[in-house]
Order: structure tokens, then C-alpha cells, then sequence
């Protein structure tokens, strides 16, 4: 090749044909986007989080969270995202034009998280405001701050208690199982695992918890004794602090850098976690989550696209609060009675 | 193919112009020598940090708990830190020594300015060591391969402004009109690599771009610097090293030409198809995948000219480690691409996507393209640096054999993992946990083909480190992988 100005000029021409094509035009097209909101204006989706989430956010980035999950519902002509629970409808751009970092993922080590806060109980559910077809699910004032600031403490008691009135899909096991108040070791509220999980799963007597006996309508429905409801925040705190006494089979590692033992001074922390087994702190201690791991959790509860979008198909009314709702409308899952028999855990091995 | 087939130091030299020639060029050689092997022991200091905390993520993997009370030891850092060690620490730094001796060798002039370079490579250092031990302190920005805190990436930026400037300056000082098709790739990275980063940290970090823009800039970035970067370094060294050592010119200039300008026009436009079926506009996704395809042609033209001059040549691999390990590179090259190919297409695309295999691309491209190259070269220019020869021919076979299983099987196992992973993904009525369950023997066959590569990347860095205490033979003939004399009937 002779000269030096035509291999200049290519070298800058074919990237800079890359860089306006795949970032300049693309940011023209969708790189401006506004919250939607219906005609009288008011009912805005999304709307900027709070500071608490924001700095969940970067503690979310900071330990790497994002190698393992995703924060994307693929639609379901492509993935089976959304007959997992894993929202009700595939993302589009407007979700995230107030989140920075956007942690879409690229890898599903662990499940997906873009509704993760959407699937948490009812009680302290960010409200989806206005969903159309929501007859139950949506009964807070569409003003409502989509991130819980604060952490509710659910005592174990309350916990179950208030579980079979938010997910109907675990509601059977928690009831049925005959150990109201198990000793300090975990059960799980699947009536009766198969006996092939029991031989995996208790090698050496140490009540460790049956793998998950998970159905497809209902992605996790380990519910555990003496343990707060599912995606409730208090659950995402022992969930993080020790993810093997809520799964036994999960990778996940364990963030106790997050969390501080400290001794009880006067009265027990209202937002003391609940453990139990070999993690319970010895008498007289506590284990309380830190500022950052307050922020991860109130960053976990705030990611919600249960809003219907225009012109993106929901499937079934609900928010997924119940995620068996949202593929008993496709007909593709059993019942949510059916959700806590032992059959699709036998189909498991 | 007659031992006397091999050339031992510089072969197209004529008889009458030789002496002088080879002065020349050991002039040159010897005018690189601090700059150069300043960047390579950086480079294998970082090599081997990385490898081993690619060992304890892999491990980590297996058994969550080991070590999980430590906030800078957490998974979640870890690799991040190994990611952002072997492509800033190792791979840059190799690539780049590997560069400044390649341009001053074809611009046929003593390496001017030398403190330009020991400046850059110092502050590079500096840089992605305040990085690490950023991301390791939970400073990391969560977009991959740019997780480098601020601080880091300006300091990055400084060091990479120094490198770049030497490069047009020695340019300016170069002698002969004609330019080689290394030239055209080394030029190409050295100026693709500052726009490129620039974009990424203003677009992400200064002036950040909207929503999901920002993770297809983050794509966008990590695809360019796969390939425009460190792909455009190891194939413009593979056109130097291949003719080289075999002794012939290029097959064909003309298939050069168009190898270059589609892989700058096409590879440049990869990396949304990693976001297939994400919340973007459709037509985002489809180019990438068009232009992943298309990227086939520079692929096959490079391929075949590197094919076509090596052809009837190809025995030598049996003695030359450089030509053994860059022919290795060169046809990982093809590899790389085809897998690229394969896991891009839409309907395969929903299979592997969120799976291993994602990683076993990377692998493919960092490790067994770029890497293999880049190892080939430095055996190459390390004793034309320090004046001795390699040590041990031992050693390289081992070096060789155990990188080049480890990387097959590596990629072997987390593409086979990551289709039956991603199988049980697509399939409802299993729950997401079997997907992790069914992927996690792969993981450990994984860790075994790391322990491979850990073992080549030790004895490479032991015996790099005796050459660079002058403990390589002092010899007038480079070290065979085997002996010639013994091969041959009728050897000298």
C-alpha cells in the first residue's frame, strides 16, 4: 500500500462508520425516551428511584452481581422468561431510563432479577400502579414511591401468616405442614420431597434443606420455616447473608461483609435478620444488616416492570406477585395447588 | 523438507546487502531493548496475577464459601480483577511491546524517544494497578472490561497517550516508502484504541448515554477491543512472524488489502448480537449478527494467505516455536470466528445466550487467537533482545502443549456446558437450578484445563525470567523445539 493518507483516512472512516452506527444513531433513536403515562398525565411509569436505591445500585455493581444475573425478560416467542415468573411482560428501553448503571447481564448463573421486586409479598409489593387488569393486586395510590425506603421487620410469625394471603402458589405447603414451629432447623414447606432429593440433600444429618422442588409456574417456592416470606426484604437479608440456608444447592456466595454481629444493647434490633441453624448469632448477639446492604436490598425491591407498556403485551392482568397466575393464562402450568405436590419434584431426576 | 530449509536468524536477505542488513537490524534490535522487555515482564508479572485469580474465581465457583467473609475476596470482585489483570495487565502490555518492536523493525530506524515508552509503561502499570486494587475494593463500574474506576482510566489514558505519540513520531522517522501489512493493523489498533476507549468512558462515565444505551456501548466497546484492538496486534504480528521465519514472502499482497479493510469495515460493526433478543431495537441486533457474518470474508482472506505461504512449509511447526505457536494463533483466528458465527445466529443465539459459552468466545479470542500470537512473537524477539537463545527446547514444548490442550479443552468444556446449560434453560419444565446443576461439571472440567494453562504461564514466566538474567544459551543458532541434525539425511 502506498501513502499514508488513504490508509489514515480508511482507518478513521470504517470506525467512525462503526461509531455513529452503533452508538450515535442508535442514541438518536432511543437515547431520549420519556416516562409514559396515560391522558390525564398521572400515572407515570418510570419514575426516578430514590437515593437509597441509587446507592444500591453501585453496591450492586461493586460486588459483581451483575456476572451472574440478568436484568432482562426476553419475550416469549424467544425465551421461556415469562412462563418462569419472571415478569409478565418482555422489557422494553423505557424500563431503565433512570437506572446507571443498566445491568442487563450477560451471564444466568442465578435467576433473572428485573422483577424481582415485583415478586416480593403483597405487603410491601412496590405497588404497580393502575395495572389495567388488576383487580386485587394494585390497591395503593399511584403516587406511591416505587422503592420501599424503609425495611420492614417481620417477626416469623407475622411472616407466615401473611403468606398464604400474597402467594397463593406456596400457600398449601406453608399450611399443610405439620411442623408449625420446627427446632431451629429449616424444613421446607414442600409437603414431602422425593426420596430421591432426601438422599441428595441430607448426607450427614444436619437438617440441611431439600434442594428446591421447583415447578415451572412457580420459579422458587421453597418457602422455609422460620424464615420471612419470599423476596420479602427481610428474606433478601438472610438470603444474602447465608444463601445455602435458604437453597442448599446454590453457588451464590454469601455477602456477610455486608452485614455487622454485633452484641444486643437494651433491646433486639427491629432490623436484626432472622437466622437460624449454625448462622444464628450465639445469645446475646445480633446480626443488622449495614447502610449498603440496606441500600442493595431496597435497590433489589425496587426493580419492578410490572407497569403494562404501550403497545408491549402483558401476559395475564396481575403484577407477578403470583407468578402462577401469569402462565396459568398461557395454560402451560398446573394450578397453584398443584405448585406444592411432590410430582414435579419426582420429575426432577 | 531439508534441515538447511530453516533459516536461522534473517533469511530474505540478500548475500551482497547481508552483513550490513543484519547490522542494521540488530542495531534496531538492540535500540528496543529496554522499552520492550519493559512492557513483556509487566506483561507476564500481570500474566501470572491473573492466572492465578482466574484459579480462585474457578474454584470459588465450585465452593462458594472459601474465603466469602472477605469483602475484597468476594466472587464478585474477583473476577472482575482477573478479567480487567489479563486484558489490561497481560494482554495490552504484551501486545504493545510486542508493537513498538514490530514498528521499529519496519520503519527500519533505532527506536527514537525510548523514555516516551518507559514513561507509558510505567504509568500504564501504575494504572491498572490502582484499577485492581479499585474493583478489588468494590470501586468497580459494573460495565465489563471497563470496570476500572475513573481514577485508573485517566491514568490509563496518560499512559496510552505517551505509546501512542511515540508511534506517530517513529513514523515520522521511518525510512522506505512502502508500508507492510503490519504496518496497516498496527497503525490501525494504535489509533483505533484512543477513540474507542474515549467513547466508551464519555459515553458510560462523563456524558453517560441513556438507559439501555449504555449496556450497547458497553457491548459495543469490549467487541471493538476484542478486535480492533487486540485481533488487529496479533494478526499484524502474524503476517510479520509467518513470512519471517519460513523465509517467503506473503502469498498475496492483493488478499491482504482486502482482508484488512473488510475486517476494519465488518468486525467493527460486532457486538450487539451479544444483546440478541434484549429491549433494543431489532435492527441493532440483526447488523451485528449481518456484520458477524460478513466478518467471514476477512477471515477466509487471511486464512488463505497465511495458508498459501505457509504452504509446503508446514513441517517447520516441528521446529520453530514462534511459527508453532503463531500458525496456532492464525488458525484459532478461524476458530474463533466460526464459533462467533455460530453462537450469533438468532435461533442458536437463544440457546447460549446467558450461558458459558459467552465465555468460551471470549476465551477463544483473547486466549487462543491473540495469546497464542503474542506468546509466538515474544519467543521470537526475547533473544533477539537479551542475545541469547532460549534455554530449554523442552520447556517451549511444554509451555506449548499444556496452553494449547488447556485452551481446547477450556473451550471444549464451557461450549458444550454452556449449550446443554442454556438447553435446560429454553426448557419449562425443568427449574432454573438444574441449568446451574447441569453446567457445574463442565465448570470443574474448566478448572482442570486452567490448571494447564496455570502450568504453561509458570514455566513460560520461569524461563522468560532466566533469559532475562542472561542464563539463555549464548549460541548463533535459535533454539529448535527439535533437533534438526538428527531429522535429516544429509544435514550439515
Amino acid at each position: 500500500m502506498k501513502g499514508l493518507v488513504p490508509l489514515f483516512l480508511g482507518i478513521f472512516g470504517t470506525f467512525a462508520f462503526s461509531w455513529v452506527g452503533l452508538t450515535v444513531i442508535p442514541n438518536w433513536q432511543i437515547g431520549h425516551l420519556n416516562p409514559e403515562s396515560d391522558e390525564e398525565g398521572t400515572d407515570i411509569y418510570p419514575r426516578p428511584q430514590s437515593g437509597m436505591f441509587v446507592r444500591g445500585e453501585h453496591v450492586y455493581a461493586a460486588n459483581g452481581c451483575v456476572y451472574c444475573h440478568s436484568e432482562q425478560v426476553r419475550a416469549d416467542y424467544a425465551a421461556n422468561d415469562i412462563e418462569r415468573g419472571w415478569g409478565t411482560r418482555r422489557s422494553a428501553p423505557v424500563d431503565y431510563i433512570f437506572e446507571r448503571p443498566v445491568f442487563l447481564g450477560k451471564m444466568r448463573m442465578g435467576q433473572d432479577l428485573a422483577n424481582i421486586g415485583a415478586r416480593a409479598p403483597a405487603q410491601q409489593e412496590s405497588p404497580a400502579p393502575g395495572g389495567a387488569a388488576s383487580p386485587a393486586a394494585s390497591p395503593g395510590p399511584s403516587t406511591t414511591s416505587p422503592a420501599p425506603a424503609t425495611l420492614p421487620s417481620t417477626s416469623p410469625a407475622t411472616a407466615s401468616a401473611a403468606s398464604p394471603a400474597s402467594s397463593p402458589a406456596t400457600s398449601p405447603a406453608v399450611s399443610s405442614s405439620p411442623n408449625a414451629t420446627p427446632p431451629l432447623g429449616q424444613r421446607t414447606g414442600v409437603a414431602s420431597p422425593s426420596p430421591s432429593q432426601m438422599v441428595n440433600a441430607t448426607p450427614g444429618g444436619s437438617s440441611p434443606v431439600a434442594p428446591a422442588a421447583q415447578t415451572p409456574g412457580a420459579p422458587w417456592p421453597i418457602q422455609t420455616e422460620g424464615f420471612p416470606p419470599m423476596y420479602s426484604g427481610a428474606w433478601h437479608h438472610v438470603h444474602l447473608y447465608s444463601p445455602r440456608s435458604i437453597n442448599f444447592d446454590s453457588n451464590m456466595p454469601s455477602y456477610r461483609f455486608l452485614y455487622e454481629k454485633r452484641r444486643i444493647t437494651g433491646e433486639r434490633s427491629a432490623d436484626a435478620l432472622q437466622l437460624s441453624g449454625a448462622d444464628a448469632p450465639p445469645a446475646g448477639w445480633e446480626v443488622v444488616p449495614t447502610y449498603d446492604a440496606k441500600c442493595l436490598v431496597a435497590y433489589l425491591m425496587g426493580l419492578n416492570q410490572s407497569h403494562p407498556l404501550k403497545g408491549i403485551r402483558s401476559v395475564g392482568g396481575a403484577p407477578a406477585a403470583a407468578p402462577s397466575s401469569a402462565t396459568a393464562a398461557q395454560g402451560a402450568s398446573p394450578g397453584p395447588a398443584a405448585a406444592a405436590s411432590p410430582s414435579p419434584a419426582a420429575a426432577k431426576k | 523438507m531439508n534441515a538447511t530449509g530453516i533459516p536461522l536468524k534473517e533469511p530474505e536477505i540478500s548475500a551482497a546487502a547481508g552483513d550490513t542488513g543484519q547490522l542494521e537490524r540488530a542495531y534496531i534490535d538492540a535500540s528496543t531493548r529496554v522499552p520492550v522487555l519493559m512492557f513483556y515482564t509487566s506483561a507476564i508479572g500481570w500474566l501470572i496475577l491473573g492466572t492465578l485469580l482466574a484459579g480462585f474465581v474457578s474454584i470459588k465457583l465450585q465452593s462458594p464459601d472459601l474465603l466469602g467473609d472477605i469483602s475484597f475476596l468476594t466472587w464478585g470482585r474477583v473476577r472482575p480483577a482477573h478479567m480487567n489483570v489479563m486484558v489490561y495487565g497481560w494482554a495490552s502490555m504484551a501486545g504493545m511491546g510486542t508493537a513498538i518492536w514490530l514498528m521499529a523493525r519496519l520503519c527500519r530506524t533505532v527506536l527514537r524517544f525510548p523514555l516516551l515508552l518507559v514513561a507509558g509503561a510505567a504509568f500504564w502499570n501504575l494504572g491498572v494497578l490502582m484499577g485492581v486494587c479499585g474493583i478489588l475494593l468494590g470501586d468497580s463500574t459494573g460495565y465489563q472490561w471497563l470496570e476500572f474506576p475513573r481514577y485508573s482510566a485517566i491514568i490509563l489514558f496518560v499512559a496510552y497517550a505517551l505509546v501512542a505519540s511515540w508511534a506517530v513520531l517513529m513514523f515520522r522517522y521511518r525510512r522506505g516508502e512502502q508500508i507492510y501489512i503490519t504496518q496497516w493493523y498496527l497503525l490501525g489498533a494504535f489509533l483505533w484504541f484512543p477513540w474507542l476507549y474515549a467513547a466508551g468512558q464519555l459515553m458510560l462515565f462523563v456524558v453517560p448515554v441513556q438507559g439501555v444505551l449504555q449496556s450497547a456501548i458497553g457491548w459495543w466497546y469490549s467487541n471493538n477491543l476484542l478486535f480492533l484492538w487486540f485481533g488487529a496486534i496479533a494478526l499484524g504480528t502474524a503476517y510479520y512472524m509467518i513470512p519471517k521465519v519460513i523465509g517467503r514472502p506473503v502469498y498475496s499482497y492483493h488478499l491482504a488489502t482486502i482482508g484488512f479493510w473488510t475486517y476494519a469495515l465488518f468486525s467493527s460493526w460486532t457486538g450487539m448480537q451479544r444483546l440478541v433478543d434484549g429491549p433494543f431495537p431489532a435492527w441493532m441486533i440483526t447488523a451485528s449478527i449481518a456484520a458477524t457474518i460478513l466478518a467471514m470474508i476477512p477471515v477466509a482472506t487471511v486464512g488463505l494467505n497465511h495458508h498459501m505461504t505457509m504452504r509446503g512449509y508446514f513441517p517447520l511447526m516441528r521446529y520453530s516455536p514462534t511459527l508453532r505457536f503463531t500458525v496456532f494463533g492464525a488458525m484459532s483466528y478461524t476458530v474463533f470466528s466460526v464459533v462467533g458465527v455460530l453462537i450469533s445466529l438468532r435461533s442458536v443465539a437463544r440457546y447460549v445466550h446467558f450461558t458459558e459459552a459467552s465465555i468460551a468466545y471470549s476465551h477463544l479470542g483473547l486466549y487462543a487467537f491473540f495469546t497464542m500470537v503474542i506468546f509466538g512473537s515474544m519467543y521470537y524477539i526475547v533473544p533477539r533482545l537479551v542475545e541469547r537463545e532460549w534455554r530449554y527446547a523442552s520447556l517451549i514444548k511444554l509451555h506449548f502443549w499444556a496452553s494449547a490442550y488447556g485452551i481446547g479443552l477450556m473451550t471444549l468444556m464451557l461450549l458444550a456446558g454452556g449449550f446443554l446449560q442454556g438447553a435446560d434453560m429454553q426448557n419449562p419444565t425443568l427449574p432454573f437450578s438444574e441449568s446451574i446443576e447441569t453446567v457445574l461439571p463442565y465448570l470443574r472440567g474448566r478448572s482442570l484445563a486452567g490448571l494447564l494453562m496455570t502450568a504453561a504461564h509458570f514455566i513460560f514466566a520461569y524461563h522468560f525470567g532466566l533469559m532475562l538474567l542472561g542464563l539463555g544459551r549464548t549460541s548463533t543458532v535459535p533454539t529448535f523445539l527439535n533437533p534438526v541434525e538428527a531429522e535429516t539425511s544429509g544435514g550439515h
